[in-house]
């Protein structure tokens, strides 16, 4: 069982990498990947926000607007509502918590959180564990491999776009444009992964 | 600022009017969408046997879908030893409707192989000639995928065949889905050997050697197109003790 | 990257003048969503592998953008301060709902392609970036024009990049074979394969990369300097 839990967290963290294969989260992706400082601060963020509101959505999805839930009614017609509100406010309230417990914490990665509402990952994640019809405890794993995929993700890209300041990219395309080609790059090489199966080795 | 209390309000009321339309816009269009899925189900099924309906299949109405469904097809469900089941103990694993359009395989994916069930459609040409159209389901790349399989009345020959999936890639993976060419190879194919051992179809990278039993696949989706095999062969033993028993009638 | 424009002459309230005139082409071409504002570039990558998703979307984006503006502005002075972001993410979510529910009804077909998708139209940046930095201090009227203005912006750049990948990725567009190595194609080039590529997730990132570069070779004052 923890075995097929472990796939889970590799298959979501590198072949089906939230940011290189499905290409969600990518506002914030691109707007704050200029250094790696600040998006190593996002990236943790996101973790943290993608293994809480998985398992809570789960939760919601299950129990309360499926039929066989608490209503015996089927309610998915209110599914986008709940979802964005619960991660809305677990955002709220896990910068509330770290604002108390760790103020150090807080002002590295503070400025971050309410971007995290906005992520596509947070809220895609939640969809797609949704239409794969994950157990709870394979939502947490998918919760938690998605985060630390893209965590991946925009670190590399950080680094990437650090590097290339001293190189000589044409005017219209420095900035913006190159870090599209990029992305698209390391999409590519992303690719080479697809289809393995971790279960395999 | 507002006071804790107009907030508490603000959100309650604001909540409230947004629950009561969705509410309303949900049921109100409950029948449309249920009647969609239907329609979509059927199209599906047909869609195996479209080289046997009269007409047009592309520019079938919604109407006529469900029309040729309800009149020119029977329904079955059989459990895994080939034995039909009442539609009251279909009804009691859970299906509303008690009927083979609806069975969900992902559903029984879930149970024990010896315990699932099986939906048939036999579908009848206005020539009185018989077709079985069978249901399997698999993995591809990304997530499942499935297809009803159609075979003409020895039960061994495929008449035509239509797949789906939930997430394949636009163009590589999904060509099983869109790429109607591909599909038409598999009509004429046999599952079954000369001498009745039981072979399935399978789905070759580079082109198909035997003509019989092989299929090219698909350049760039060799993962999609080693799934639709695996599917086949797997789906379609199922179905085996039924075989058995048409052929002995 | 998303100002604050406040309008504040007081005008008739369904006046149509340069002002009015300038929200709707802005975001068409110097304030672009896409590649001049880069917001909203998830479902701009996921559903442009076909012509006919990348417009339905565009019209769901339209829609949304448009009438959430329109309801935050109308209701921009009592929303409390305190959960203006649950405000604004429970209209939008709800405006995403009633189109989904609506495809639902209309296009079963559509429905099942872009489901997900659709439901991403939430976090779609624009829609919120557009509240935010517009709706939140302007008029409904206003809101409503720029909400128009900046849906369009967004679904011509989707169509766009629809059509480049649709064309060289399949040879079709909407469906219609129009390039390709066989004779059913409209024009028929022997031994010619579409680029498998270009249906691929990477492809758009270039298709976009490449638009932004030569947006911003005849635009020069978008360009980054840092």
């Amino acid at each position: 069982m923890s075995g097929e839990l472990l796939n889970l967290f590799i298959k979501s963290a590198f072949i089906e990498n939230l940011a290189l294969a499905y290409f969600l989260g990518m506002c914030s992706y691109l707007a704050v990947s200029k250094s790696v400082k600040t998006a190593f601060g996002l990236g943790l963020a996101v973790i943290f926000v993608l293994g809480i509101t998985m398992p809570i959505n789960w939760l919601i999805n299950t129990h309360l607007l499926s039929e066989s839930g608490l209503f015996s009614l089927d309610l998915t017609f209110l599914r986008l509502i709940l979802f964005i509100a619960v991660i809305a406010s677990m955002v709220q309230l896990v910068e509330m918590v770290i604002e108390k417990v760790s103020p150090a914490l807080y002002n590295s990665l503070g400025i971050f959180l309410p971007l995290i509402t906005v992520n596509c990952a947070i809220l895609g994640g939640s969809l797609f564990m949704v239409s794969k019809e994950y157990n709870f405890s394979e939502s947490v794993a998918f919760g938690l491999g998605g985060g630390f995929g893209w965590f991946l993700a925009i670190i590399a890209i950080a680094a990437i776009r650090e590097k290339i300041r001293y190189s000589d990219v044409p005017p219209a395309l420095r900035g913006l444009g190159m870090a599209f080609i990029l992305t698209g790059l390391m999409g590519m090489a992303f690719m080479s992964l697809m289809g393995i199966d971790p279960a395999a080795f | 600022m507002h006071s804790t209390s107009s907030v508490i309000r603000f959100v309650l009321i604001m909540t409230s009017i947004v629950a009561v339309v969705l509410s309303f816009m949900a049921t109100s269009l409950k029948g449309i969408h249920d009647t969609n899925e239907a329609v979509y189900n059927k199209k599906a099924v047909l869609a195996a046997v479209k080289d046997h309906i009269e007409g047009d299949f592309a520019s079938l109405t919604d109407e006529q879908v469900a029309s040729i469904f309800d009149k020119q097809i029977e329904q079955k469900v059989i459990d895994m030893s080939g034995n039909f089941i009442a539609e009251a103990d279909v009804k009691s694993r859970g299906y509303k409707g008690g009927l083979a359009e609806h069975i969900d395989l992902a559903k029984e994916k879930k149970r024990e192989e010896s315990d699932r069930v099986l939906p048939i459609y036999i579908y009848t040409k206005s020539s009185g000639d018989k077709f079985y159209v069978f249901n399997v389901r698999g993995n591809g790349l990304w997530d499942e995928i499935w297809g009803n399989i159609a075979f003409a009345s020895d039960v061994n020959t495929i008449a035509g065949v239509s797949f789906d999936h939930k997430a394949e890639t636009p163009g590589l993976g999904a060509e099983i889905k869109d790429n109607k060419e591909w599909a038409s190879q598999f009509i004429g194919k046999k599952i079954f050997a000369t001498d009745g051992e039981y072979k399935s179809v399978d789905v070759i990278k580079g082109g198909a050697k035997d003509p019989v039993h092989e299929v090219d696949g698909i350049s760039g989706a060799t993962i999609t197109a080693d799934g639709v095999a695996e599917m086949m062969e797997r789906g379609l033993k199922y179905y085996q003790p039924f075989i058995n028993s048409v052929k002995k009638s | 990257m998303a100002e604050t424009t406040v309008i504040k002459k007081k005008e008739s309230t369904f006046a149509f003048g340069k002002k009015e005139r300038k929200l709707l082409v802005d975001p068409l071409n110097d304030n672009n969503p896409i590649t001049v504002q880069v917001l909203g570039i998830c479902s701009a990558l996921a559903v442009t592998t076909l012509l006919n998703k990348a417009i339905v979307m565009s019209i769901a984006v339209i829609f949304v953008c448009a009438f959430s503006n329109l309801i935050t502005s109308i209701l921009r002075k009592s929303i409390p301060k305190q959960v203006r972001m649950i405000v604004q993410l429970i209209i939008i979510a709800a405006l995403v709902t009633v189109v989904e529910l609506t495809l639902k009804a209309v296009d079963y077909n559509v429905y099942k392609e872009l489901s997900v998708f659709i439901g991403l139209i939430i976090t779609n940046c624009i829609v919120m970036g557009r509240l935010e930095a517009f709706a939140m201090a302007n008029d409904p009227w206003r809101s409503f024009l720029d909400g128009i203005g900046n849906g369009v912006g967004y679904g011509i750049i989707l169509i766009v990049v629809a059509a480049l990948r649709e064309l060289l990725g399949k040879g079709s567009l909407l469906g219609y074979k129009l390039l390709g190595p066989t004779s059913d194609y409209l024009l028929t080039i022997p031994g010619y394969a579409p680029n498998n590529l270009m249906v691929l997730f990477p492809s758009a990132m270039f298709v976009i990369g490449v638009l932004i570069w030569i947006h911003r070779s005849f635009n020069p004052k978008l360009v980054d300097i840092s």
